[in-house]
């Protein structure tokens, strides 16, 4: 892991030296994501599969660029990205406030933002210049509580979601999808990242009597839930949002912890299933020296998807708008293809785990859910 | 039982910010001024544990002392570089030196070990235990008397060595203790030495049961600061009162109400106690400080 | 021509920094790329924000740590307005600005008697409580996700857009700020809020109510947090509760620390030089904000007293500068009629001792009082009941028939009632000047002030040292110094803690000279003192208190004689060195 730093600071030192000209003939994509603050595991995430899209194909280069955890660094960082008076296309953050933002630039540029944000208001602005290569919460969350209801047979769900904008969201979703199936959540509760025992919460979500944990926070407070909840003799299901999926989630739990615990998502590239989904697996723990998650074979999707367009003669601006509302296009994850208002993802998994290793099973797959497609 | 459980979780968890408060108010009484670094040597300390549990595959009771010492040479650093060359200035100089010290940490942390929750060994080992009834966890447990071991040991080499009697000289008046010929530079670094190490360990403790991220300090340093007004300023008990005052409040408070609602209610608590005791709960033990 | 740049770079300290800002700004600008354009406005930004700040952080003393809550405020109440359609910045920014202001003033009560760290932490709590509102209201904030689509700024129905008509709107207000920042902190109120914030109970002494100046500060210093985050929203066209989050207030505090705590030119050049900062590390990706630590780690121990401290310090280095020529003398009239001081059953505990224990005394108009006693016999604390310093637990004073027990010290001075302190309170950085200009509270007009200040000094013998800092001065000067403050606001009552103490055999001479001569101009004076030579001098009366009571009373001659005098003066170890403890 050291080394790989070392690695990479040298590469940035040199690539800071080493004069840019000889580059100047390659269009430089910017990729603008959160690789500092509390949003940096996901925004590594997209980093990492964006780079391996991005550097298999020699025609494009790209630059990273941190926009932390604030809009207005986000606003500053496109600016900057905006310099450069070829860009065609921008990789935007997951953090929706943070595309909320960008997107009038995206508009007064003409520049296509391509993201992951989960965040359900983003394609609902009406600006063309957005597309989304996550399902959104209108989809994940539809999976979500469709499992909880139909699989897990669950009447009372018990929801605790984060204070934050992707925990909010999400919860109006879930909400939402429940009540569409005739469901009433018995608890509800909204936690501050910050919060460390969990104990309290549990107690008041379990005097409800749920029968089954509904889930939507984020890695670490997902993680926390799980082993509280574990630890207190709760062995009701806990069906978690898509925070549970990622690797390094699983890694802070026991697997017995995980007994019983499902996760909505995306995708999940270490379950396997395909050769070519084994082998991106693999490429990755061998460029980044740590397991991929659904964010970064989101974002290694679209990122080839912008390569396709590329190769079809949609280099960027308004061509490449143009072409990536009107194609489909078959990633590893799923089929991508826009609905009109940039929702380029509608397919969602839920993996479960077994008890005995950290590596989930796709048990269920939705498609097609927002019949966007 | 429900009770019982939630006190116990509570006061481990109390113990724990403690030490962080601890270390706060020492360098506090020290230097007269905010090390606001102190909630990221807690990260730090924790993921130190982390790797040296990748090294070392003991229980963190054995890796303690690492921690502790290691801790303790990065409290001397910090020292070096955040106090040392601001010793003569306004307080406020120092604090936003160690505010810019806290960005150097948690982004040192982010590049070298990656955003990614961490989980460091168990004291002793994982599971639980029926106290009474209630199912508390064994590391809880251990926290708990860890913790007060440290704080007993702080303690008693405040209290009862001749070391402790030159740093508490110190930090009443180091123009004063200058004249009796104390080395109060010398003794300030050892402050921030202790105050660190009592941070990391802190860090170790509480990567275990409640994990560890890079972006984690900030919680705790606000924590602390808020357990030391509470306490009194430059008090050593009242920061122990007011540790266990603000995880009282994140586990006890928050079993009747939302977790929102018992924060809002924490900073309310603060801001009535500020408003009818305006010097902490258990008023101050200097009379002036800058 | 030369000539007279040299001497603007030399006279104003601000002069360098400047110009410094100036070649910053116009290389960052002079591309006209967007990109810079945007980091130019957002330097403007900040540096509103840290102008304000500058008046509650820098003049007034205090570390609020509220500032990033009240840019907060102004973004969300701007973006909440902003919405409606034909809603231009001319109603959003004074709205921001107001809804600011309005809830520093409602939180300003409890707030602000608090100190330090206490005060430091209330504010901090204000911030997060609102952040837990922004957060957890939903309909009214839109949540976590804040309030998106604010349609781009217009002013009277044109539209601004982005880049260069932001950048002027801006950088209009910040010299307004700054011009209206130089008003309000420059004349007598420089060197007065010097002295309150290094010296707040000297500055209370001399009448000057900190009370209100803190207020003011904290007042204007929330105004231009919420103007300045209401411009921030009109740039981003969103706002979401990071705006609340601590990095906006620390990155404020920073640019105040950086920049220098007091210079208007310090907090525009740190604004544009912590918003260029990050951006210059961005090539190494993940490490920049390590770097950027770092990097402001070196710059606080390079220049501690912030760049525009560094520039007046290379400055001095540069330009050894002649001192300015002293100020015509002013003269300074004696106050109105003196008033008769009574005071009956006066009490003050501390613990469980009495430090004043039931104490009556009249001090007739025109009267000179000595007070004598040994070290802990309520000397002092009687001294500080009557300058309003302490409250007594019982007992009443009245001056000039006017009961005054309750008032603020500063209400006291104004009364005409001053002080001198046992140890002397006075700002080190100023000089000596302005240190006695400070405590004219009646004129508060710097030019009349310093003429008044060098009418005093001369009479005290101590023109020559006017311009000296007085952290420099010997004690003795110090002494005459603090005694020229008191003097400044003409009072008909003089309390002396102890002015003999530390000084000289000649400077006692003279200044019991100055004594006699202010008694004859018809001041009351009432001076506790060790020394009995000097108080048979001036004192035409004398007290002797033990144990908080009086056991003595009459003239010098027959109280230096009383027994219980005597048997207390022996047991006294400050009888022969005069310093009280």
């Amino acid at each position: 892991m050291l080394n790989s730093s070392v690695r990479r600071i040298l590469a940035i030192l040199a690539a800071i030296v080493l004069p840019a000209a000889a580059l100047a003939e390659v269009p430089r994509i910017p990729v603008l994501v959160p690789v500092t603050g509390y949003l940096s595991l996901e925004g590594t995430a997209q980093r990492n599969g964006a780079i391996m899209a991005l550097e298999a194909d020699a025609s494009v280069t790209f630059e990273v660029s941190d926009t932390g955890t604030s809009p207005e660094v986000a606003v500053t960082a496109m600016r900057r990205a905006l310099r450069n008076t070829d860009v065609g296309v921008i990789v935007g953050p997951i953090l929706g406030t943070q595309m909320l933002a960008m997107l009038p630039l995206a508009e007064e540029y003409q520049v296509p933002l391509v993201t992951i944000s989960g965040t359900a208001q983003l394609t609902e602005m009406g600006n063309p210049w957005i597309f989304r290569f996550f399902p959104g919460d209108a989809v994940t969350k539809i999976a979500h509580a469709r499992y909880v209801a139909e699989d897990v047979g669950a009447k009372r769900p018990a929801i605790l979601y984060q204070s934050t904008a992707y925990g909010q969201s999400g919860h109006a979703r879930l909400v939402e999808a429940f009540a569409a199936l005739g469901i009433a959540p018995v608890y509800e509760e909204s936690l501050d990242v910050a919060t460390k025992d969990m104990t309290a919460t549990l107690a008041k979500a379990m005097a409800a009597g749920p029968d089954v944990l509904v889930l939507h926070l984020h890695s670490g407070p997902t993680a926390l839930v799980v082993r509280q909840a574990r630890a207190q003799g709760i062995d009701i299901p806990i069906v978690a949002g898509s925070a549970m999926h990622q690797p390094s989630t699983a890694a802070l739990l026991e697997p017995a912890e995980l007994k019983g615990v499902c996760a909505e998502s995306g995708s999940s590239p270490i379950s396997g299933g395909s050769p070519e989904m084994e082998k991106f697996a693999a490429d990755y723990r061998v460029k980044f020296g740590n397991e991929p998650d659904a964010f970064a074979l989101a974002q290694y999707d679209a990122a080839r998807m912008l390569l396709a367009a590329r190769h079809a003669g949609a280099t960027g601006g308004a061509p490449l708008r143009d072409w990536l509302a009107g194609n489909a296009f078959e990633g590893l994850a799923m089929t991508y293809k826009s609905d009109g208002k940039g929702n380029m993802a509608h397919d969602a998994v839920i993996v479960c785990y077994d008890g005995e290793s950290r590596v989930p099973r796709i048990v269920r797959r939705y498609q097609g859910v927002d019949g966007g497609r | 039982m429900e009770l019982l459980q939630l006190a116990i979780n509570g006061i481990a968890l109390g113990a724990a910010y403690a030490l962080v408060a601890l270390g706060f108010v020492l360098t506090l009484k020290a230097t007269g001024a905010v090390n606001f670094a102190q909630g990221d040597l807690v990260t730090a300390g924790g993921f130190l544990a982390v790797a040296l549990a990748g090294l070392l595959p003991v229980p963190g009771i054995l890796l303690l002392p690492i921690v502790v010492l290691a801790m303790a040479g990065i409290g001397l650093a910090v020292a070096t570089l955040s106090w040392w060359p601001l010793r003569d200035r306004p307080p406020a100089t120092m604090f936003i030196s160690t505010i810019a010290l806290g960005i150097v940490i948690q982004n040192g942390l982010n590049g070298v070990f990656g955003a990614e929750p961490r989980a460091a060994p168990p004291l002793f080992t994982g599971g639980h235990v029926e106290v009474f009834g209630a199912v508390v966890a064994r590391q809880s447990l251990a926290i708990l008397a860890v913790a007060a071991i440290l704080i007993a040991g702080v303690h008693l080499l405040l209290g009862r060595t001749q070391l402790g009697r030159m740093l508490r000289a110190t930090a009443q008046d180091r123009a004063v203790a200058s004249a009796l010929g104390i080395r109060t530079g010398a003794m300030v670094m050892l402050t921030f030495a202790l105050a660190a190490a009592l941070s990391g360990a802190a860090g170790l403790l509480l990567a275990n049961r409640y994990f560890i991220a890079p972006t984690d300090g900030g919680g705790f340093i606000v924590k602390a600061y808020i357990a030391v007004v509470i306490g009194g300023w430059g008090r050593v008990g009242g920061a122990l009162a007011g540790a266990m005052l603000v995880a009282l409040f994140e586990t006890i408070v928050a079993a009747w109400f939302d977790q929102a609602v018992a924060t809002g209610l924490l900073y309310a608590a603060l801001l009535a106690i500020l408003a009818v005791r305006p010097r902490g709960l258990f008023g101050e033990a200097t009379g002036r400080r800058a | 021509m030369s000539g007279r740049l040299t001497r603007w770079l030399a006279r104003d300290i601000n002069a360098p920094v400047f110009v410094l800002a100036l070649v910053l700004a116009l290389w960052t600008v002079s591309s006209g790329d967007p990109y810079g354009l945007r980091l130019m406005t957002l330097a403007g930004i900040y540096a509103l924000a840290t102008i304000g700040y500058q008046f509650v952080f820098g003049h007034a003393g205090a570390l609020s740590l509220a500032q990033g809550c009240f840019f907060g405020i102004g973004a969300y109440v701007a973006g909440m307005l902003a919405l409606n359609p034909g809603v231009g910045v001319e109603t959003t920014l004074p709205a921001a600005t107001l809804a600011a202001t309005v809830l520093a003033a409602l939180v300003a009560l409890p707030v602000l008697r608090l100190h330090s760290h206490y005060f430091a932490l209330a504010t901090l709590g204000i911030g997060q409580a609102v952040l837990l509102l922004a957060v957890n209201w939903v309909s009214v904030t839109g949540g976590a996700n804040g309030i998106a689509g604010v349609p781009s700024a217009s002013l009277l129905g044109i539209p601004l857009g982005r880049g260069w008509p932001m950048l002027l709107l801006v950088w209009t207000l910040v010299a307004a700020a700054a011009l209206a920042a130089r008003r309000l902190t420059g004349g007598w109120a420089g060197p007065a809020l010097t002295l309150m914030r290094e010296q707040p109970q000297a500055a209370e002494a001399a009448g000057i109510d900190i009370g209100r100046l803190r207020l003011g500060g904290f007042l204007l210093s929330a105004g231009f947090a919420g103007l300045a985050g209401a411009l921030q929203l009109h740039t981003i066209r969103v706002v979401s509760p990071e705006v609340l989050e601590f990095p906006v207030m620390v990155s404020v505090l920073t640019i105040a620390v950086v920049g220098g705590r007091t210079s208007v030119a310090g907090a525009i050049l740190g604004a544009v030089l912590l918003v260029h900062l990050p951006e210059w590390f961005r090539p190494l990706q993940e490490y920049y904000l390590l770097a950027y630590g770092v990097a402001l780690m070196l710059c606080v121990a390079i220049a501690p007293s912030g760049l525009a401290g560094a520039a007046l310090s290379l400055r001095r280095r540069l330009w050894t500068e002649p001192s300015p020529p002293l100020p015509a003398p002013m003269p300074v009239p004696v106050a109105a009629a003196p008033a008769c001081l009574e005071v009956h059953g006066l009490t003050r505990h501390f613990g469980g001792v009495a430090a004043v224990d039931g104490i009556d005394l009249v001090v007739t108009p025109g009267e000179a009082l000595g007070i004598v006693g040994a070290n802990g016999s309520g000397k002092s604390t009687l001294l500080n009941l009557i300058a309003g310093a302490e409250r007594p637990d019982a007992g009443s004073i009245a001056w000039g028939g006017r009961r005054v027990h309750r008032l603020s010290p500063d209400r006291i001075a104004r009364a005409g009632i001053a002080r001198t302190f046992q140890a002397i309170k006075l700002a080190d950085g100023l000089s000596a000047l302005d240190n006695v200009a400070a405590g004219d509270w009646r004129g508060r007009d710097l030019t009349r002030a310093r003429g008044a200040a060098t009418a005093l000094l001369a009479r005290l013998g101590i023109a020559d040292i006017a311009w000296q800092p007085c952290g420099e001065l010997p004690p003795g000067i110090r002494r005459h110094v603090e005694i020229a403050r008191a003097l400044i606001a003409r009072p008909s009552l003089l309390l002396l803690d102890e002015p003999a103490a530390g000084l000289g055999a000649a400077e006692r001479e003279t200044l019991g000279s100055l004594l006699m001569d202010l008694h004859g101009d018809g001041m009351t004076l009432i001076v506790v003192e060790h020394d009995l030579d000097f108080l048979r001098r001036v004192a035409g009366r004398l007290v002797c208190l033990s144990g908080g009571r009086i056991v003595a009373d009459g003239t010098p001659d027959t109280v230096v004689r009383h027994p219980a005098v005597v048997a207390s003066w022996l047991g006294s170890p400050g009888a022969a060195g005069g310093a009280d403890g």
